[in-house]
């Protein structure tokens, strides 16, 4: 760069001061409106019974206890209800992606008869709202004898109709070629699924599953009209029910909703790029 | 390139007489395909719709074996009953409100962070996605401490610039804007990060040449990029509009309902009369009207997931 380059850029960026300072004064406001109540409930969780109530609210406690974490591992069932989420979400993840990709694949794939009758039906019942499924599907899912079991979590949840859409689009683009090649050396049909598509399409698998995960995971209504066994509770309705039924303070509603989220953030960390793309099959938000 | 036996296979595969035998094994192969997700759906989704729909016609409760036949009656008490005036009206009023408000909030947040002098927008983008993150039931315990009265956090933090208290949560006058604050804090990433895709997809010589000719920061906003992003701002719209009128894990952690109705939402409604008052046949009837709410809206979402 030339002096007068230099001095051109130097200009200018004091131009841009201003406006600089105002922009960044207003993200650090909006990081503090979306994380501030992740790290106040983090810090609630380690209060004292009366550091909860105290005027004016302390943001920092003056101490530190354990108690909270403590009382909800020992007194509450929240260790049982951390295992029956991871539980129902992998399950409920493995086998929708697995029943989906089956399916997806057929309808990217194949020429059958009735095939875009079904995809034309699929696609309308997006427009059902889920309010209006609940009583039959509980009716259902009583009559199969899956009332408060794992079961009837897992099971009514498996075929996810968003998730066969959001494969058989990845799946029309892979090159037909390489399906013809494979079954000139001798590949059955679910041969090439299995080893050919399926592998091919990991990343539209892993936004799937990363989107049912999440869903699963935070899902309220469905375990809250099954489940009567709070042995059997999973996170959300854990938390939900945990002042009206459990009687406990806000220190201790601080320690479960933050550790019921810890592990999503864990995964989120890791797996960003696949939360974002998941974010327009419109699922992610329950 | 085509070689001589993928041709052939082709020629199998695809020739042959309509009802021919090859036909019908490669129907029967689909089939085979589909088949475990589609007992599925029409276990959990397609029978369960018509399901719906006749158990709106019919009286009784959850255990009740035989439900009489009350032809459209749930339809006429739900103009007449009181209680679904309100719930209407709630859902309404909820869904006009909270919609507006997070699409304008997120559209000004996307361009702060789309700003040309916003350095590391990866790290904002995973910030305003946290909160999409949490459970309803999760971020509903959060809130509900800090909207505590008195010794709430938010109370005292607007207590520091003058604002008198507000009991958002146990004013019926209040109760529905403390729902949509808890709302709009936990579904407004989902709109900055789409509104922000779609700006940073709009091609910089656009803005340039708008500058060139004139135009202040302002009018390149409004009148280039913010025009550019109408379809995704549109589709912002309808899943915004498909949330609120199905609003109902918030309210039933943080007021179930109340206090005196006012946050009773629609599928509140469903919810209670079906599992807790056991009157199934109004509940469905009520899932119907919310049926008939989202499906002109969603007849939106449809097309645009039916073009990719």
């Amino acid at each position: 760069m030339t002096q007068i380059d230099l001095r051109r850029d130097w200009r200018r960026r004091l131009r841009l001061l201003p406006q600089a300072v105002v922009v960044y004064v207003l993200l650090a406001m909006l990081v503090i409106i979306m994380l501030g109540p992740y790290l106040y409930i983090f810090s609630s969780s380690f209060k004292e019974t009366y550091t909860l109530i105290s005027i004016p609210p302390q943001i920092i406690p003056e101490q530190l206890v354990w108690d909270n974490y403590t009382y909800i591992l020992n007194e509450l069932p929240f260790s049982l209800w951390f295992f029956n989420t991871i539980l129902v979400a992998v399950l409920v993840t493995v086998g929708t992606v697995l029943i989906d990709a089956l399916a997806a694949y057929a309808f990217a794939k194949k020429e059958f008869w009735g095939r875009d009758v079904l995809f034309g039906l699929m696609l309308a019942t997006i427009m059902i709202p889920g309010a209006l499924l609940l009583i039959p599907a509980f009716l259902i899912t009583n009559w199969l004898g899956l009332l408060n079991s794992y079961g009837g979590l897992i099971i009514p949840a498996l075929a996810n109709v968003l998730g066969v859409f959001l494969l058989r689009q990845f799946m029309q683009t892979i090159p037909e070629e390489l399906e013809h090649a494979a079954r000139i050396d001798g590949c059955t049909d679910f041969g090439v699924f299995w080893r050919i598509i399926l592998p091919l399409s990991a990343p539209a698998l892993a936004t799937l599953s990363i989107v049912v995960f999440t869903s699963q995971w935070n899902n309220l209504v469905w375990p809250l009209v099954v489940l009567n066994d709070k042995d059997l509770y999973t996170l959300p309705l854990g938390l939900a029910l945990l002042r009206s039924e459990f009687q406990v303070n806000y220190g201790i509603t601080s320690a479960a909703a933050f550790l019921s989220v810890v592990p999503l953030l864990i995964v989120f960390l890791f797996l960003q790029r696949y939360f974002l793309e998941g974010l327009t099959v419109g699922a992610v938000k329950g | 390139m085509t070689t001589s036996s993928e041709a052939l296979q082709t020629t199998r595969e695809r020739g042959g007489p309509f009802w021919g035998r090859a036909a019908v094994r490669r129907n029967l192969n689909a089939y085979a395909f589909i088949l475990p997700f589609m007992v599925l759906f029409a276990l959990f989704n397609i029978g369960p719709f018509f399901w719906a729909l006749w158990l709106s016609l019919l009286r009784g409760d959850l255990v009740d074996q035989v439900k009489p036949f009350v032809g459209v009656q749930n339809y006429v008490s739900l103009t007449t009953d009181a209680i679904t005036l309100k719930v209407f009206l709630n859902s309404l009023q909820y869904t006009v409100s909270v919609v507006p408000i997070a699409v304008v909030t997120a559209l000004a947040l996307a361009f702060l962070i789309g700003n040309k002098l916003v350095r590391f927008k990866d790290f904002y983008r995973a910030v305003v996605f946290f909160p999409l993150l949490a459970s309803a039931a999760a971020t509903a315990q959060i809130w509900s401490y800090i909207l505590a009265p008195r010794y709430g956090v938010l109370t005292y933090l607007l207590g520091l610039v003058g604002v008198p208290e507000i009991y958002w949560l146990s004013d019926p006058e209040w109760a529905l804007y403390g729902i949509l604050l808890v709302e709009w804090w936990r579904g407004i990433g989902f709109h900055i990060i789409l509104f922000l895709a779609a700006m940073l997809g709009v091609p910089e010589e656009l803005h340039e040449a708008a500058r060139i000719d004139g135009a202040n920061a302002w009018q390149v906003a409004t009148r280039v990029t913010i025009p550019l992003m109408r379809p995704v701002i549109l589709f912002s719209v309808v899943m915004g509009t498909i949330w609120a009128f199905q609003l109902f894990d918030t309210v039933f952690v943080l007021t179930n309902g109340g206090p005196v109705h006012a946050t009773a939402t629609i599928v509140w409604y469903i919810y209670n009369h079906a599992f807790r008052y056991g009157q199934v046949g109004m509940a469905a009837a009520m899932g119907v009207v919310l049926l008939l709410i989202i499906m002109p809206i969603s007849y939106v979402q449809m097309k645009v997931l039916g073009e990719r």
